[in-house]
């Protein structure tokens, strides 16, 4: 369903360019939850943004259910569902009229749209919200309302970039519930999050992203093999430690 | 997925209820004109009738005085004479002026010559004779007023006498004398007040529409990221023109409405305040007619600043950004504006097609009644297609990598050098040392133009000097802070001979089409010249023609050929090619090499933009091609070796049959040579080289 194949990206600095991703591989089949796991900055809204086509990638590529993304970029974004905690909203348009906005830029008719938004809406618990302004959301309303948005054509493949930022356990557990449902639909779903004990919980396999690199990649179990390590948390804390102390090597030699 | 029109017009009509419902939009749109027109109009009215009540009583008293009492007396008895005032006729066309009035001044000490020297009088009179008394007037040669007063006074006095004499003549005729010659007078309504409402439209129309462009051209674009909806709206399968052309329909209704807006209450105000007439001529009807070709004019107004501002604030990451943007392209609009106020400038020739003036003096002919056909198909198109432009700029930048990702630069990094070296410069430093060239440039060659040295070959020299320091030292610097390597930032790689041979062909060639396009140019009407400059660059160009040609070879051959291609085709063609199609980089140094040539002193010399464009193409080519800075630096040297050489040998040129100076086109025969000379060359480039990249 969704394949990354050695992409790479570079983004110039004030002083010299960084590295932002480098040979990363994946896939994800269809009903799989993939965490893509990482510390800030490791690469993963980069690679997000690559296999939905908002960055090119200096080499490599990406495919969605056979289409590349270089070479049939609508096809491609017709099929993919992209949330990030960063989405905002259009202040002066009512919920309703935004995410109808978002149906029409995915064709979706207008008399679907707005059966599929009713649904959504029950599913997300924002039918009481979506006659009112959408500036005048609050931050757990508006992550909602933005995965809706995400969801409103019904994309076989989704996207997640932290989608559980800022919002507190009660809201978390409703977003990784529906993504558990997304599951068990037949969506191929990437999840980008620092909820790690969720995360653990929730996805069937991992990547862990350090520095634009796929340091680990697979089940929990497979994972733990690699490591050596028990959780993920423990993993991630290595590759953590791992970078520190090579940063401490280097400003030691030089 | 194509777009389809119901598609846009859903689109648009959700960008409008986004702009509409905000306040900002309102405040702009209709509480801005509703507040300001009836406050300007009270304001008006009240300068007017303060004005008119200072001019009721501000009537013109001259001081006069007389060098004996008894002078100022007679004065006064034949002023007060209603036979020295002139016929009614001439009173009545003075209108509501009053006659000038005489006094005599409360202080009399003193020599009245000496006041009036000081200017404590205007005119100073002296009577003599003893039959016919005879006057004379003294006044101030410094002083305008007390001339006037003088004239005031003979005009006075030469009334007297006609008068006299014609009842001296009656009485002695016994019957009725008339003048020689009767004297009537009609006053009619200048041509510049009926025209007031066309000069001042096409500048009320720039201002209007870009208000009301601007806020939400930069809501819709860098609005979009800074509120973190772009990148939503980019993951959607939706074509990026579809969206800008949605957001471009729904701006320039936002412009149109708050234009017409303005409109109505200006007109509504002006009517109500009594203030039209002031705009239309005394005896005016509401002017329905022309508030209907107002309206039709509005489109083109809201049409080309929409999608001019839509392509500038596509590229910015935020409002600050975007604001940034505008305000020079708000003042540089304010000049076509202010170009309607101006007389003699017609809509013709390549103003038709040159982006907003056309459209200012299109307005203005079509309110005076005076507009042509064909200029004006040619200002509304042209108008068009410079909008399909700018839409078509706006969807490439929107959303683009750039635009997401934002910027990792700031002002510290173009002083601070990168820990690494880097290749070649960025685009953003290559075009910062040219922003800083051009006022640079601008400054020192009118310094030279102004307090150049006397001989003609020291000047020269400064010249070579001053281009050396700034299109060679510049970008070196530049260069040497960014840490680019200078090997490949300046193309110092070692040519085939084959490309230099290739290259100096073409530039035996070149110079022909360049002579050519400069005489199209003239012929379109560009950059025809004043007898001014013609008879100032006659004049240097005899001067030059005395000089030694190795001397002119170094300084205008040798010296731009090596400096100005080591800046466009090595700095500033390496820093835009990796970023650009090979054809768009040439194409972009080349423009910028056009545009620097027109700068010469502070006369804008658009007649070299075409040529120097144009031979432009062929350096930035064979630069690319062979993947070297020497083969262009050939071609540049021999195209303007040869241009040199045929002014400094102009005589014997013009000797042997050619007429340089009365501008004829080259011999046929010379230009199928030049013709074959440049194919020659670019074969011999073509072949002998491969492609750099």
């Amino acid at each position: 369903m969704l394949l990354a194949d050695k992409l790479c990206k570079t983004f110039p600095l004030e002083q010299g360019e960084v590295k932002a991703v480098r040979d990363l591989s994946l896939r994800v089949g269809p009903g799989e939850v993939y965490g893509l796991m990482g510390p800030n900055g490791a690469g993963k809204t980069t690679t997000l943004r690559m296999i939905l086509g908002l960055l090119s990638p200096d080499s490599g590529y990406a495919e969605i259910a056979g289409f590349r993304t270089s070479q049939t970029p609508r096809e491609v974004k017709a099929r993919i569902g992209f949330v990030s905690a960063g989405d905002g909203v259009y202040s002066w348009l009512t919920v309703r009229e935004m995410l109808l906005y978002f149906a029409d830029l995915y064709a979706v008719p207008a008399r679907q749209a707005a059966e599929r938004l009713e649904q959504l809406a029950i599913l997300m618990d924002i039918s009481g919200l979506l006659d009112r302004r959408a500036g005048a959301l609050s931050t757990g309303q508006r992550q909602r309302v933005t995965l809706v948005r995400g969801l409103i054509h019904d994309p076989p493949v989704i996207l997640l970039d932290e989608p559980t930022r800022g919002l507190d356990v009660v809201g978390s557990q409703t977003i990784f519930r529906y993504i558990a449902h997304l599951r068990s639909l037949g969506k191929a779903v990437i999840v980008c999050t620092h909820r790690l004990d969720e995360a653990e919980r929730l996805c069937d396999r991992f990547g862990l992203l350090h520095q634009g690199q796929l340091r680990y990649e697979g089940t929990l179990t497979e994972l733990r093999q690699q490591s050596g390590r028990n959780s993920l948390v423990e993993v991630f804390v290595d590759l953590l430690d791992q970078s520190s102390a090579e940063r401490f090597t280097r400003k030691a030699v030089t | 997925m194509a777009p389809s029109l119901p598609r846009i017009v859903r689109l648009c009509r959700k960008e409008l209820r986004e702009t509409l419902r905000d306040r900002r939009t309102i405040i702009t749109l209709l509480l801005m004109p509703l507040l300001i027109y009836p406050l300007l109009s009270m304001t008006l009215n009240r300068f007017l009738l303060t004005s008119a009540s200072g001019d009721a009583d501000s009537e013109t008293v001259f001081i006069v005085d007389s060098l004996r009492e008894s002078d100022l007396e007679f004065l006064q008895l034949l002023l007060e004479d209603p036979r020295s005032s002139p016929p009614q006729s001439i009173i009545a066309a003075a209108g509501d002026a009053a006659p000038a009035k005489f006094a005599s001044p409360t202080d009399r000490d003193g020599s009245a010559l000496e006041h009036l020297r000081a200017g404590r009088l205007d005119v100073v009179v002296a009577l003599a004779g003893d039959e016919t008394p005879e006057l004379t007037f003294f006044a101030n040669a410094g002083s305008e007023r007390s001339q006037q007063a003088r004239r005031i006074l003979i005009e006075r006095v030469q009334w007297y006498n006609a008068s006299v004499m014609q009842q001296q003549l009656q009485q002695v005729r016994g019957q009725m004398v008339l003048p020689a010659v009767r004297i009537e007078v009609e006053t009619i309504v200048g041509e510049a007040e009926t025209q007031l409402l066309a000069t001042m439209i096409p500048l009320i129309l720039v201002l209007m529409t870009i208000t009301g462009a601007v806020y939400p051209a930069i809501d819709l674009t860098a609005g979009e990221r800074e509120r973190g909806t772009i990148e939503a709206v980019m993951a959607s399968p939706v074509s990026r023109s579809s969206i800008l052309v949605a957001k471009y329909c729904a701006v320039v209704t936002v412009a149109m409405l708050t234009a017409i807006v303005n409109l109505a209450a200006m007109f509504i105000t002006l009517r109500l305040g009594g203030l039209l007439p002031l705009l239309l001529g005394p005896d005016a009807l509401f002017p329905w007619f022309q508030i209907l070709q107002i309206l039709g004019l509005l489109v083109l107004f809201s049409g080309f600043f929409s999608a001019i501002l839509l392509a500038l604030t596509s590229f910015a990451r935020s409002f600050k950004e975007a604001q940034a943007y505008l305000i020079p392209l708000m003042l540089l609009s304010l000049g076509p504006g202010i170009l309607s106020l101006l007389p003699g400038i017609s809509l013709a020739g390549p103003l038709a097609v040159t982006p907003l003036i056309n459209i200012v003096l299109l307005t203005r002919e079509v309110l005076t009644g005076e507009a042509a056909v064909g200029p004006a198909i040619a200002a509304i198109l042209s108008t068009l297609v410079y909008s399909a432009a700018g839409i078509s700029i706006a969807a490439r930048l929107f959303g683009s990598d750039a635009v997401l990702r934002g910027s990792e630069f700031s002002v510290r990094s173009f002083f601070s050098r990168p820990e690494k070296p880097q290749a070649v410069p960025t685009v953003t430093a290559a075009m910062l040392t040219l922003a800083i060239l051009f006022p640079l440039y601008f400054t020192i060659s009118n310094l030279l133009q102004e307090y150049a040295p006397e001989a003609m070959s020291d000047r020269l020299r400064l010249n070579a000097g001053s281009l050396l320091l700034l299109f060679g030292g510049l970008p070196a610097v530049v260069a040497w802070l960014s840490r680019n390597a200078w090997q490949s930032t300046f193309r110092l790689y070692r040519p085939r001979i084959g490309s230099l041979i290739g290259a100096v062909l073409m530039g035996l060639g070149l110079w022909a089409f360049a002579f050519e396009a400069v005489l199209w140019a003239k012929t379109i009407g560009i950059g025809s010249l004043d007898a001014g400059t013609v008879a100032a660059a006659s004049e240097a160009k005899s001067r030059l023609q005395e000089l030694s040609p190795w001397l002119l070879l170094a300084v205008f051959a040798l010296a731009p050929g090596v400096i100005e291609e080591w800046c466009f085709r090595g700095f500033l063609f390496s820093a835009l090619l990796p970023r650009l199609h090979p054809w768009q980089a040439i194409g972009g140094a080349a423009l910028m090499f056009g545009l620097f040539h027109m700068l010469t002193g502070s006369v804008l010399h658009i007649e070299r933009l075409l040529p120097s464009t144009f031979i432009g193409f062929f350096l930035g080519w064979t630069v690319w091609r062979s993947g070297s800075i020497f083969p262009a630096m050939a071609l540049h040297f021999t195209h303007d070796a040869l241009l040199l050489l045929i002014m400094r040998y102009e005589s014997k040129l013009q000797a042997s049959g050619w007429d340089i100076d009365n501008a004829s086109h080259l011999p046929v025969t010379l230009l199928v040579m030049a013709m074959l000379l440049v194919l020659a060359g670019i074969a011999m480039v073509h072949w002998s080289t491969k492609a750099a990249n």
